[in-house]
């Protein structure tokens, strides 16, 4: 039972939070209700998982979401490695850019 | 004295052997360009002495990276062609000199270096095998054949340096430069060249578990923008 309670009650004030940002749209914020909804179920009711397991032939639901759950987080990792590599790229072109502007300058000023 | 041609040579943290190399070059050309790819030590003091063009970098961002930045200033100042040289040491002057020469026949847009049709002086058998790899890798990916992959030694006229775009900024470039002057259809050549493997430019180079890194570099950038 306390299982279900720390499960339960971040997921609730967490989801709470999420609704309140200004950022997310109507839509998104129900499809974030859906996805709370969804984990709550999961976490209140362990048997539900085991069902959904056993329909994808994993045996026990707890290793189901093992399974899924890594799926999302490498996902979510290579999300961030793409976006770092981008950011990275920016950033050498601004600094590539200011050793050229710097150079230009350094040349004008040669010839004053 | 040669004016026309610009030699870029990216450096960081080279405070030790920047001097010699520098003063080498300056023998023979009058435009050289050295790419201060944000150094913390003293490298950027003894340009300064040494009265050589300096771009930098404020913040170290790797050596492909500060290739295309001396290009694109070379390719504004009107070079008419522009040598890639490496600040450690291991080029000669001389082997830049013969590959203008090939240059000049009008018959080739690029003459690339390749140290296995000439002299390697102290290389480790190990990294022999690894950069016979590269080369298989780079044959294998390009559709140029090459004999050596990355030799950082490299001559272009300003037509082929104009088709450079170097996104890949660490080590991986050597491989991007090869394909993207032949995705502009640029006529390739290889010429022999003496490189001199000391402990300074052992200790700086490449360690040869960055070919892992390398490798992994070019195929995220093939298949994610």
């Amino acid at each position: 039972m306390t299982i279900k309670l720390l499960l339960a009650i971040p997921l609730i004030l967490f989801s709470m939070y999420v609704l309140a940002l200004p950022k997310y749209q109507l839509l998104g914020k129900l499809l974030i209700l859906v996805f709370v909804t969804i984990l709550l179920l999961f976490a209140l009711n362990p048997e539900f998982s085991t069902l959904i397991a056993n329909y994808f032939g994993v045996g026990r639901g707890a290793d189901f979401l093992f399974y899924i759950s890594h799926l999302l987080l490498f996902f979510i990792a290579f999300r961030f490695y793409l976006k770092n590599r981008e950011l990275e790229t920016r950033l050498n072109r601004l600094v590539q850019q200011l050793a050229l502007k710097d150079a230009a300058e350094h040349n004008r000023a040669d010839r004053d | 004295m040669i004016n026309d041609t610009y030699i870029i040579v990216p450096a960081y943290n080279e405070e030790k052997i920047i001097r010699s190399t520098v003063e080498g070059l300056q023998q023979s050309f009058s435009n050289i360009v050295v790419v201060n790819d944000g150094s913390s030590d003293s490298t950027l003091q003894i340009l300064r002495e040494l009265g050589v063009t300096t771009l930098t970098h404020l913040i170290n961002i790797g050596q492909g990276a500060a290739l295309q930045t001396g290009i694109s200033y070379a390719l504004r100042k009107g070079a008419r062609a522009i040598v890639s040289f490496d600040a450690d040491g291991q080029h000669q002057v001389s082997d830049v000199i013969e590959m203008l020469g090939v240059l000049d026949k009008q018959d080739c847009d690029v003459v690339l270096g390749s140290r296995f049709l000439g002299t390697t002086k102290g290389i480790s058998s190990g990294r022999k095998l690894l950069l016979r790899a590269a080369v298989i890798f780079s044959n294998l990916t390009t559709r140029v054949k090459l004999t050596d992959a990355h030799n950082g030694l490299r001559v272009m006229n300003r037509r082929a340096a104009a088709c450079l775009n170097i996104t890949q900024f660490g080590m991986a470039h050597a491989t991007e430069v090869i394909q993207q002057f032949q995705a502009a259809g640029m006529r390739i050549r290889e010429h022999p060249v003496t490189i001199h493997y000391t402990d300074y430019s052992m200790a700086k180079g490449q360690r040869s578990l960055n070919a892992v890194n390398v490798l992994l570099d070019l195929l995220i950038g093939r298949f994610f923008k």
